[in-house]
């Protein structure tokens, strides 16, 4: 029988944990050996650090200023701000991606105590806990600089409110695990998500239209008196009474935080305890019942079908089947599906905003001709972005193109038929949009537009499709966090449409001198049969192509 | 129709400086039940994906079925079928959706793919979940999915990396009547395992790799009475393999050396 090691003292298993994070950190940095990556890094510590000291100062003028200047009233705007900052921004965290699964934990030796603290050392560790806890450090100091003799009431009131959110969002972020817990569940969470990050843009009209002409202040100010039994309100409570010596408000402020500490440390409690016992939260894959076996019936014996055999169609089987795939991938993927939606939504929110009598930008009056076309070729920018990471999802899946017996062009063809299928739908749709929101352009623009859309979709599509194996990046389904091509392919996106854009303007500005409003869809014509000849006959070399950079797809996609 | 279904002549492969396989002759007759061996970071997974196309080799030959792989990679592949490792599914999809766009792909017609589909489906005994995404079945079900996927174009050989993994024992004594019943009619398996009572019971031949270097090759009879000492037969296929690559695995042999662990036993 092996010797036991004694008990471990939960100083060092929080010490442990703690150097188990930093290990993570720094062996996840090893990882990204790629130099810009770590630039970018760098780039990101020096914004976070910027979002900490720019607030910084600006709360401690608000706590100097406002106990200072006696406009004690005003106090609880610094707390909500910190309060929600700490609440909200793990939340929306929550939705992008796995964090690390703090539960993993639960298979050393803890005790439910060491587990409810490492929790909440976890919860302290945590970027809007650092940085809030920066600030309220900061007020503190401010209001003391305002007022010395308020030290150690406000260390009280930030020692309780820094208690009381490290919980509330520990227990929030268990319930959230919980209710996250299923693919389903998370896939909506980003939906709403989304939909709620596009309908802010709305807000802005909406104000131009109703509050800006209804002014109605009494509205914000009345809201105070909802928010004061409130943690951040009653944190301001006590600060008002200690600077009027009014020790009955401190007393009920007090006793308010202390009452919500208790309440949310009861039930962190009660969510890491059924977490401790082994709460399972993932969803069943396993099929409900299994049905009886067939072997009686036989399977159809061994037969090979050869290509002359397929059934006669519009399309050829391969690429059928492949576009078929492709539909099911989008429809199933709600961040494309959002791509999808963006640019018709972008284009409907412009037409909202400058439709009407006073259609103009800068002061120059909007024309459709001129509109009409810009907004097309923005469509087209935005929704062709996919095509230069065409494998993103296909995960382990990539092998299935290796080890069929096909040609690759038979994969790009599927997949580059949904691409120029959903940007022509896309285009058709905002282009009633905006015929709609600023009239119908002129039959020249109208057919200039059309072909330069050819030209520039099947300009890119063969560039896209050598960035897409040559430059492979794994994409995860409803997830946003990590979601985006490799660097090169985005270069490579921004070159080509830098270099089909200036032809595009050599082209109009061409037929502009000329004077002839038809030359231009004379050029985009003759330069859209080019591109079709050209992506035609980039297809057979992109296949070789992919057979020598098939270990790199592989790796990549299969990780 | 030829009697080697498989063959490689000098198989190579390179990761930088490490020989992951190196020069390895193989040969497999058509209609054997062959299983594939060896420890871990052996080389078996580079020299599946060699033989079926996932990965090419640094140099070396393979030859399936009498064709050259590089020379004809499109008429190999349509007459193979492989669970690679990790089974390359498709999770998004259905798996109706999945063996529909694989019959298609291996270019079967629309009414064979339907109804293979369907079949298979019956089979494997994922046909009462005909909405569930793949991503959403357990490691079980995607194995015998990745299985039906491999066999739904009728393959003359099949390449199977840890068939078995994941999948009940009901589902898998099905499946391996129906192996047995596609080798008695002609269809050869390369299969890789880590489970030798799986590989004895369903295998009549076995090669040995360790090191990326073939150690042994030939039935299991042919391998028993190879091993020194062996005592009527007796010998199974697990003490077969642990007496060849300790051979040829250092002089410390590969079996753990269970003395050293002294503060557990």
């Amino acid at each position: 029988m092996a010797d036991l090691a004694g008990p471990i003292s939960l100083d060092d298993q929080i010490r442990l944990v703690a150097g188990l994070r930093w290990r993570m950190l720094i062996n996840s940095l090893r990882k990204k050996n790629n130099v810009l990556d770590l630039i970018g890094m760098a780039f990101v510590a020096l914004f976070a650090s910027l979002l900490i000291i720019g607030p910084s100062f600006a709360f401690y003028f608000a706590g100097r200023s406002l106990v200072g200047g006696g406009r004690l009233p005003w106090l609880a705007i610094p707390f909500w701000s910190i309060f929600v900052f700490w609440q909200l921004i793990p939340i929306f965290a929550a939705g992008f991606g796995s964090r690390f699964e703090f539960r993993t934990l639960l298979r050393f030796p803890l005790s439910p105590r060491a587990f409810y603290l490492i929790g909440l050392a976890y919860g302290l560790a945590d970027f809007p806990a650092l940085a809030s806890i920066c600030w309220l450090l900061v007020m503190t100091a401010g209001t003391t600089a305002a007022s010395p003799s308020l030290l150690p009431i406000m260390l009280v009131v930030i020692a309780l409110i820094i208690l009381l959110n490290v919980t509330l969002e520990r227990l929030i972020g268990s319930w959230l695990e919980r209710l996250l817990a299923t693919r389903r569940s998370r896939e909506l969470f980003l939906g709403i998500f989304i939909l709620l990050m596009f309908s802010m843009q709305f807000i802005a009209p909406l104000q131009r239209q109703y509050v800006q002409r209804n002014p109605n202040p009494g509205v914000f100010s009345g809201l105070a008196k909802y928010l004061a039994p409130f943690p951040p309100s009653l944190s301001a409570q006590v600060i008002t009474g200690a600077v009027r010596h009014d020790f009955v408000d401190m007393a009920i402020g007090l006793s308010g935080l202390t009452g919500f500490v208790f309440l949310f440390s009861a039930l962190l409690w009660q969510r890491y305890v059924a977490q401790y016992r082994g709460e399972e939260l993932s969803e069943s894959p396993a099929p409900a019942r299994a049905a009886p076996l067939r072997a009686s019936r036989p399977l159809s014996g061994p037969h090979v079908t050869s290509t002359e055999q397929f059934a006669p169609g519009l399309l050829p089987p391969m690429v059928g089947a492949m576009l078929r795939k492709e539909f099911s991938y989008l429809i199933r993927n709600g961040f494309a599906f959002f791509l999808l939606v963006l640019p018709p939504a972008q284009i409907l929110l412009f037409g909202s905003q400058l439709s009407g009598k006073h259609r103009v930008i800068a002061g120059m009056a909007l024309n459709a001709d001129l509109f009409f076309p810009g907004m097309m070729a923005y469509t087209v920018l935005i929704a062709i972005g996919p095509a230069y990471n065409a494998f993103a999802y296909e995960g382990r899946g990539i092998q299935t193109y290796f080890t069929a017996p096909l040609r690759f062009a038979d994969i790009f063809a599927g997949k580059n038929l949904l691409s120029a299928g959903v940007i022509g739908f896309e285009v058709a749709l905002c282009g009633v949009v905006l015929g709609w929101a600023l009239g119908p352009p002129s039959i020249p623009t109208l057919f200039v537009t059309i072909f330069a859309l050819i030209f520039t979709v099947t300009g890119q599509l063969p560039i896209a499709n050598w960035a897409s194996l040559s430059f492979p990046r794994k994409l995860e389904f409803g997830s946003m966090r990590g979601q985006r091509n490799s660097g090169v392919s985005v270069w490579i996106m921004f070159g080509a449409q830098i270099v089909l854009a200036g032809i595009s303007a050599l082209v109009l500005s061409t037929a502009r001198m000329s004077g002839n409003p038809w030359l231009p869809a004379e050029g985009f014509a003759f330069l859209a049969a080019a591109a079709l000849g050209g992506y035609f006959a980039s297809l057979q070399p992109l296949s070789e192509l992919a057979e020598k950079k098939k270990e790199v797809l592989i790796e990549e996609l299969c990780r | 129709m030829t009697d080697v279904a498989i063959r490689t002549e000098k198989l190579t492969r390179h990761f930088g400086n490490l020989v992951a396989v190196d020069a390895m002759d193989l040969q497999v007759t058509a209609g054997q039940f062959f299983g594939f061996l060896g420890p871990n970071g052996a080389g078996k997974s580079t020299t599946i994906k060699m033989l079926t196309g996932l990965l090419a080799p640094s140099s070396g030959r393979v030859e399936v079925l009498g064709l050259d792989f590089a020379a004809h990679p499109v008429e190999v592949k349509r007459q193979i079928g492989v669970v690679p490792e990790g089974m390359g599914l498709f999770d998004r999809l259905t798996g109706s959706d999945y063996l529909r766009f694989v019959g298609r792909m291996y270019g079967l017609d629309q009414q064979t793919t339907e109804r293979r589909a369907e079949e298979l489906l019956e089979f494997m005994q994922l046909a009462d979940r005909p909405k569930t995404m793949i991503v959403d079945y357990s490691h079980g079900m995607q194995k015998k999915l990745a299985l039906a996927a491999a066999v739904i174009h009728g393959p003359r050989v099949l390449f199977l990396d840890e068939p078995f993994e994941g999948v009940d024992a009901l589902a898998a004594g099905a499946l391996k009547s129906l192996l047995g019943r596609m080798t008695e009619r002609g269809v050869t398996i390369f299969l890789t395992s880590h489970v030798m009572e799986i590989v004895e019971r369903l295998c009549s031949h076995v090669a040995i790799i360790n090191k990326g270097r073939l150690v042994a090759q030939g039935s299991i009879e042919e391998l028993r009475a190879g091993v020194p000492g062996d005592a009527g037969g007796k010998v199974t296929l697990e003490q077969i393999f642990l007496s060849i690559v300790g051979q040829h695995g250092g002089q410390r042999g590969v079996e753990p050396q269970v003395d050293e662990l002294s503060w557990l036993t």
